[in-house]
């Protein structure tokens, strides 16, 4: 029981943490350089 | 007849303008060659959609004749990027996203650039193109071509720091959300157990998780509050770092204390605490951020880049920043003044409204003085530089601005206030709690945490979020108005003003002249006056021209395009009507043309303007203009005036001009031939007596004014550096706004201390019971929540309109609405 609980929460750390990097990465890459254009930019065509 | 508006700029089409084209959908006509040829390009490109999906339907920018880009100077600007060449521009004009999907596809469609991405915020463009391909002036030309202004953008330190420090305070709030979130699921794990019971093992593993998690939300997303706390602690300031810092350190500390030795534990009141400030801050930041571009575009306006000067009878081209004292240079029309100088040959109008604010053009012969950034409108000349770049006035002003900036002082805020007594006098009653409990005889442990619970349970996130809440709603509130505040700490500024200080021309008054009366000369009528005027008036684009246009259409009046119109610098224009010849102008000009029959004086008012006109050699009658007070500019000195808020008028214009506005206005003092830096000084000196300043302004000439006052006001419709050295912004140019801008700060600061109120309330009845170590972990829980709830709740109420648009203004409805002074 106590080492399913423990595996789950340290499971649940792992996931987070993936999440996380990617938010890391996503800032470092520029992505929330600019918020307002990309809306725009999905209804182009091109 | 009338022609219309251009199908590319919208601008309306001068009379002697016949540029049409077939196109799919039928005729269309364009005010000029310059948007004809932009209009090529773009359908030339497949990129009709562009006129189907803008927003604007007013004026643009329209085309000017095209500046040549010399390759080499911009060349210095590229950079390499993931090993190809990539420069920055800066595209001035962008009005929309459909501005920022032309140039894309536009610039993205020149054989050998790679890509293109426009920064819609900041109206940069990043190219990367292939540097054998194509060159950089190239991509200026299109882009300019298409009636955008591109320059080349430097990457400025300081800009380059302050999108550093942006991305880390995102990436801070960023970490402090998700390691929340797991700390709120075992936190919950915790609640349940305390109520429901919990074995000790588990317990203590997921206490030891919630330190595990809360760790870095603390000492990393927290860093800025710990660095400001303890840079504070040295300087002997208490400010809400403080408070921050404490209620954060301290749950932390005890939780930490109460997981080894077994207890209740709050990790998840640090990670709150931490995590709900820097939303503020972010928040913040992004509004700040814009203030320092101001004074960049400033300087961009006098640097043309490259001018002609000529030396020993020899042209060449030089950089506008080598230009030294004694260089004569040659400046055509429509170019701006790269320095100060006088004209040392040739005559011209010049348009110096950035330095004076004045619309009308000035007229200047050899030997009149010019000052750098203003527009040279009608004639080549040559120019004797008096000032290199750096000292010239655009740089002066640009310095002013920042001086000011920097000057002005802080305002102790009124959450730094609280902090400042607040802070000592909790860490005072942990000490006295500890004190006590140890002559009591508990133990060390015991008596340690009773203390320490005390702090916690004084410094819950209601304090920390009484400002920024009811600052963020209010916010949000007058957005909506179209009163955007840049920054928290301006609603707080606004409200304590207690000097308002106004710009004349395009603040209170229109800024740009209109016909008030017409003169007609015995033997012709009004109308006919009216009509002949119109007809050769058409040809000039001076503004007192166009207001005697506007005038006819406004009175229905037709008129016909007029033969052979020529204009004359400073005097006026002359041109022949079925005939006929027609002059209108000066009285002097008037004369100079041999003109029969005598001038009468028209008896004009103080800033009032009159322009004669005669007709087949005789003298006809004449138009009296004046720029027109704004029909809001009494309501707004009435709302001061009525709360004895007394007004002052600030003119560049002279003293008898400026006097007359006031009055008509209702301004009770007004002063003229004020100079940039006279009105600063006399800001600075009221500030000395202690008055704090609003300043209301809308041209070059009041932004560093705006910058020094307590509160800066920019009208939209002024120019882009005044509305961004400003800190507010009233859209529509609409100054009844500046009232409800006025009461919404008042009532921010009401529901400010309301909640600091509440918030104290709560702990006031926390404190006691922690003392006596009577605090159980629900009361302390609920008395959180709770508190936070009522402060977010009562800052909500801000967000609620206070009032529609269109209902005029009076003191009765303002009390009746419940917004009058807190």
């Amino acid at each position: 029981m106590d080492e399913t609980l423990l595996l789950l929460i340290v499971l649940s750390l792992f996931l987070g943490c993936g999440c996380w990097l990617l938010f890391v990465w996503g800032v470092k890459k520029g992505e929330f350089n600019d918020i307002e254009r990309p809306k725009h930019r999905m209804l182009d065509d091109d | 007849m009338a022609n219309g508006h251009c199908f590319h700029c919208a601008a309306a089409i001068p009379r002697n303008t016949d540029i049409t084209l077939e196109s799919a959908d039928g005729k269309i006509s364009f005010c000029c060659d310059g948007c004809l040829g932009a209009y090529l390009i773009i359908t030339g490109s497949g990129l009709e959609e562009y006129y189907r999906r803008r927003e604007i339907k007013q004026a643009g920018a329209p085309p000017k004749n095209s500046p040549s880009f010399s390759s080499a100077a911009l060349m210095r600007h590229a950079y390499e990027l993931d090993g190809k060449s990539a420069i920055d521009i800066n595209i001035g004009g962008i009005h929309c996203a459909s501005c920022v999907w032309l140039n894309e596809n536009i610039i993205s469609r020149l054989p050998g650039v790679e890509d293109v991405r426009v920064n819609y915020a900041t109206n940069r463009a990043r190219v990367l193109f292939d540097a054998e391909i194509i060159n950089p002036a190239q991509i200026f030309s299109r882009i300019s071509e298409l009636g955008y202004v591109p320059r080349p953008y430097d990457r400025k330190s300081a800009v380059e720091s302050a999108e550093k420090e942006k991305k880390e305070l995102l990436l801070r709030f960023g970490t402090a959300i998700f390691l929340g979130m797991q700390l709120m699921a075992y936190s919950f794990a915790l609640y349940a157990g305390y109520f429901q019971g919990i074995s000790d093992e588990i317990k203590f593993y997921l206490q030891l998780f919630s330190l595990l998690v809360t760790t870095p939300v603390v000492f990393y997303s927290g860093a800025p509050f710990l660095h400001g706390a303890w840079r504070s602690l040295i300087n002997k300031t208490p400010d809400m770092d403080i408070l921050i810092a404490t209620g954060a350190l301290s749950s932390y500390i005890y939780s930490i204390y109460a997981t080894i030795k077994g207890g209740e534990v709050y990790y998840e009141t640090a990670a709150m605490i931490v995590t709900l400030i820097l939303v503020g801050r972010i928040l913040e930041n992004s509004a700040k951020r814009r203030a320092a571009s101001g004074v960049e575009q400033l300087l961009e306006l006098a640097e043309n880049g490259r001018a002609v000067r000529i030396r020993d009878g020899v042209r060449e081209e030089v950089e506008t920043a080598e230009l030294k004292e004694g260089d004569c240079i040659v400046i055509s029309a429509g170019e701006r003044f790269p320095v100060d100088g006088m004209i040392a040959e040739g005559c011209t109008d010049v348009d110096e409204s950035l330095a004076t604010g004045e619309p009308l053009p000035a007229h200047k012969e050899t030997g009149d003085c010019v000052i750098s950034g203003s527009m040279n409108l009608t004639g080549t000349i040559k120019l004797s530089c008096t000032r290199p770049r750096e000292k010239s006035f655009v740089a002066r002003i640009a310095r002013l601005i920042e001086e000011a900036q920097n000057r002005r002082a802080p305002i102790q805020k009124i959450a730094d206030r609280t902090a400042a007594y607040f802070v000592p006098l909790v860490l005072f009653l942990g000490v006295i709690t500890f004190i006590w409990h140890m002559s009591h005889g508990a133990f060390f442990d015991s008596a340690l945490m009773t203390a320490l619970a005390v702090i916690v349970i004084a410094c819950p996130c209601a304090l920390g979020l009484a400002t920024p809440t009811a600052i963020l709603a209010a916010s949000g509130g007058a957005a909506k108005n179209g009163i955007i505040f840049k920054g928290g700490d301006i609603l707080e500024r606004l409200a304590a003003i207690n000097l308002v200080v106004l710009d004349k021309t395009g603040t209170i008054t229109e800024g740009k002249p209109s016909v008030i009366s017409v003169h007609p000369a015995d033997r012709i009528d009004s109308s006919r006056l009216v009509s002949i005027t119109a007809s050769i008036e058409s040809a000039s684009r001076h503004p007192l021209a166009m207001a005697v246009c506007k005038y006819a259409e406004s009175k229905n009046i037709r008129y016909d395009m007029a033969e052979q119109a020529t204009t004359v610098p400073g005097g006026g224009v002359a041109g022949i009507i079925g005939k006929e010849q027609v002059a209108a102008g000066s009285a002097s000009y008037l004369k100079s043309l041999g003109i029969t029959g005598e001038i009468p004086e028209i008896a004009s008012s103080p800033g009032s303007m009159a322009v004669y006109v005669s007709y087949m050699g005789k003298y006809a009658g004449a138009f009296l203009f004046r720029d027109k007070l704004r029909h809001d500019a009494s309501i707004l000195t009435g709302y001061f005036e009525s709360l004895g808020i007394k007004t002052v008028l600030l003119s560049g214009d002279r003293q008898e001009n400026a006097e007359s506005a006031s009055a008509a206005a209702g301004i009770s003092e007004a002063i003229g031939g004020y100079s940039p830096s006279d009105k600063v000084s006399y800001i600075e000196d009221m500030q000395k007596k202690g008055f704090k300043v609003l300043m209301i302004g809308d041209g070059i000439n009041d932004a560093p004014a705006l910058a020094a006052a307590d509160t800066g006001c920019a009208v939209a419709g002024g120019t882009d550096i005044a509305v961004e050295t400003s800190d507010m912004l009233i859209a529509g140019h609409d100054l009844e706004k500046i009232t409800l801008a006025h009461r919404m700060a008042k009532k921010t600061m009401k529901i400010i201390r309301q909640n600091l109120c509440w918030a104290f309330l709560y702990n006031m009845t926390g404190i006691p019971l922690a003392m006596f170590g009577a605090l159980t972990p629900v009361y302390a829980a609920a008395a959180m929540s709770l508190s936070s709830i009522c402060v977010v709740g009562n800052s909500l109420r801000l967000l609620v309109s206070p009032r529609s648009g269109t209902k005029r203004f009076n003191t009765a409805t303002l009390h009746d609405q419940g917004w009058e002074n807190g």
